[in-house]
């Protein structure tokens, strides 16, 4: 009796007792975080499971009766699809106009701002507000400014007689990506910008200081020390920004619809219109998995330099 | 380390032509001419800044002041001021559409949205700031990779759900879904502020037997203030802005929220853009104003949270 008793003390009570400290320490933190876990589980990470098996079935609103697993055939139908090609392209196009050119665009207007000077927060304020607009109410209002009938940049290009007749910025393929690399650009970068002013003010004033007693130029400065040193943080900044933009719906929903022939629709764009109008739900699902996919690539790529600036401590 | 040799690198490539340009200095530059020097680079800074701000506002300028142009002016007038400013879109569309219905919508499922996700958020940031509990890490990925999925691939499936609950085409919906979205970062950002109070008054309120709850009450959330107002303000942002949830969710016009009835007025008043500019800035005039009282706050908090991720 008293052996086995010994012997049960020197094995498993001790480690039930090590694994009754550690819940009783932890139990708290497993209450907090469980409303949070709830609602995650329930609105993101089942619809996503149950989202996963849609994407290998075929299933239209339109033949419901005809629902079954097919495999992997909505895969080889998209691989064949021309479509999603030019979705795909449009995609890429739009992630790196828009994310490529309000980089140097917050860029600028975060150097710019690196400095204390009289008006530097009016400046800063309203370089902010696209970031606080409704995106409907802005996409809307620009929409309306490129319009070919009484658009404002229309009237102000015909009133400077630069061109003679209105420029249909919407209506051409070529045109259309370029008013929605533009619209995109001025909603994204004063994210940018904050993002480059944050990391600016880690900097300690010391180095470029003392850059600059060493006689490097301002060019210099920020080639060798300032630019090297926000690096990390705003291309953190950019790979998230370019998952956002790649998921963007509304941007092109809204200010061409996709349109002219198909010419903006971006993959996610290209699977609302497959899953919500052609009513091919499995379809549809699939190319959001298909550009899901693609993201991960990227999100696993934010989560480790996440790691790396050690956010976990 | 390798950051640091980069830089001394430089500083010894530097300090040679440093004489050079000690010595050219004398040799051209006087106190005038330095002045005006400076002078040119901050008039350069300020008309750089303003063509970027202008480039930022204009839209919402061009749109708020069309808002107020009779129609016949709106086609062709290229002033920003109008020149005969009238009231009457606004009245059109507060008369015509279910504007006030919309309004009371955005901001109910808005002032939800922010409560919620400040209550919740900080129990998740205040538990990941202070155990480490298992599965930290796993949780704490799990909120930041819900930022990445397609609200596409989500929204198929959710609708589903929220159907088979009498969910769907209710505020109950978007505020749920809202609600997920802003605790996506309000944890992160509440553990950020959590981590900077330092834990010794918190361990002197544990000896005087106060919970952990308690605690979080009255210690902790009164000193994270400027964390729960930016938290606030981007939840408030979030659900206040968020079109493609409800454009999929929501198809009674009585639960429409204003971003819905902005896009239904599109087709509802087709050209005439008065009306819909009219609206548009009644819509955005909340978040302007929630905007420039916390703008500095805001900043503040954008800047931690870029910072931290």
């Amino acid at each position: 009796m008293q052996d086995t008793m010994g012997n049960r003390t020197m094995s498993s009570p001790g480690k039930q007792r090590r694994r009754k400290s550690y819940l009783r320490r932890n139990t708290m933190a497993y209450w907090l975080i469980l409303p949070s876990l709830l609602f995650l589980l329930a609105i993101v990470f089942y619809p996503l499971a149950t989202g996963l098996a849609e994407g290998f079935r075929y299933h239209s609103r339109v033949q419901p009766w005809l629902t079954r697993f097919n495999g992997l055939e909505n895969y080889v139908t998209a691989f064949h699809d021309h479509q999603v090609w030019l979705a795909l392209r449009t995609s890429i196009v739009m992630v790196v106009g828009i994310v490529g050119l309000s980089y140097l665009l917050g860029l600028a207007s975060g150097l710019l701002l690196n400095k204390s000077f009289r008006l530097r927060g009016v400046y800063r304020a309203l370089i902010l507000v696209p970031w606080v607009v409704p995106p409907v109410v802005s996409y809307i209002s620009w929409q309306w400014m490129l319009n070919d009938q009484s658009g404002l940049i229309d009237l102000v290009l015909m009133k400077m007689h630069l061109v003679d007749s209105p420029v249909l910025w919407l209506s051409r393929p070529g045109l259309a990506m370029l008013s929605i690399v533009v619209v995109g650009v001025w909603s994204r970068f004063p994210f940018m910008m904050i993002t480059v002013l944050a990391a600016l003010s880690s900097i300690p004033d010391e180095l470029s200081e003392s850059a600059a007693l060493d006689g490097a130029s301002r060019f210099q400065t920020f080639r060798y020390i300032t630019f090297p040193l926000i690096l990390p943080v705003t291309v953190v900044a950019t790979l998230l920004q370019a998952i956002w933009t790649f998921n963007d719906f509304g941007l092109p929903f809204i200010l061409t619809g996709g349109g002219p022939a198909n010419s903006t629709t971006p993959l996610i764009l290209l699977s609302y219109k497959e899953a919500f109008q052609r009513f091919n739900i499995g379809y549809g699902t699939s190319l959001a998995i298909i550009s899901m996919t693609l993201m991960l690539f990227l999100g696993a790529l934010y989560l480790r330099m996440q790691k790396r600036q050690g956010v976990y401590e | 380390m390798s950051k640091d040799i980069a830089i001394d690198k430089q500083r010894t490539g530097l300090s040679r032509s440093s004489q050079q340009m000690a010595q050219d200095r004398a040799r051209s530059a006087t106190g005038a001419q330095r002045r005006l020097w400076a002078r040119a680079e901050s008039a350069g800074r300020h008309l750089a800044l303003c063509l970027i701000a202008l480039f930022a506002i204009g839209p919402l300028l061009w749109a708020i002041s069309s808002a107020f142009k009779p129609d016949s002016e709106i086609m062709t007038g290229l002033s920003i001021i109008p020149s005969r400013p009238t009231l009457e879109h606004f009245s059109i569309v507060l008369r015509d559409s279910q504007f006030g219905t919309w309004f009371k919508n955005s901001m109910l499922v808005a002032v939800g949205t922010t409560v919620l996700a400040i209550a919740i958020g900080s129990f998740g940031g205040y538990a990941m700031s202070r155990w480490k509990f298992r599965g930290r890490g796993l949780y704490g990925n799990a909120l930041l990779v819900v930022q990445m999925f397609p609200g596409v691939m989500l929204a198929i499936p959710l609708y589903l759900l929220l159907t088979r609950y009498h969910l769907i085409d209710t505020l109950w919906a978007l505020l749920v879904t809202y609600l997920t979205f802003a605790l996506a970062f309000s944890v992160w950002m509440l553990k950020g502020y959590f981590d900077g109070i330092p834990r010794e008054m918190e361990e002197a309120a544990l000896i005087d037997g106060a919970g952990r709850l308690r605690i979080l009450w009255s210690i902790i959330l009164p000193l994270a203030r400027p964390g729960i107002v930016s938290v606030a303000v981007f939840a408030f942002l979030l659900s206040w802005n968020e079109f493609f949830f409800a454009y999929v969710f929501i198809a009674s016009n009585n639960n429409f929220t204003l971003s819905l009835g902005m896009y239904s007025f599109i087709q509802q008043f087709s050209t005439q853009w008065g009306n819909i500019m009219a609206a548009g800035t009644l819509a955005t005039l909340p978040v302007l104003v929630f905007f420039f009282l916390l703008q500095r706050a805001l900043t503040r908090g954008m800047m931690a949270g870029a910072t931290k991720g």
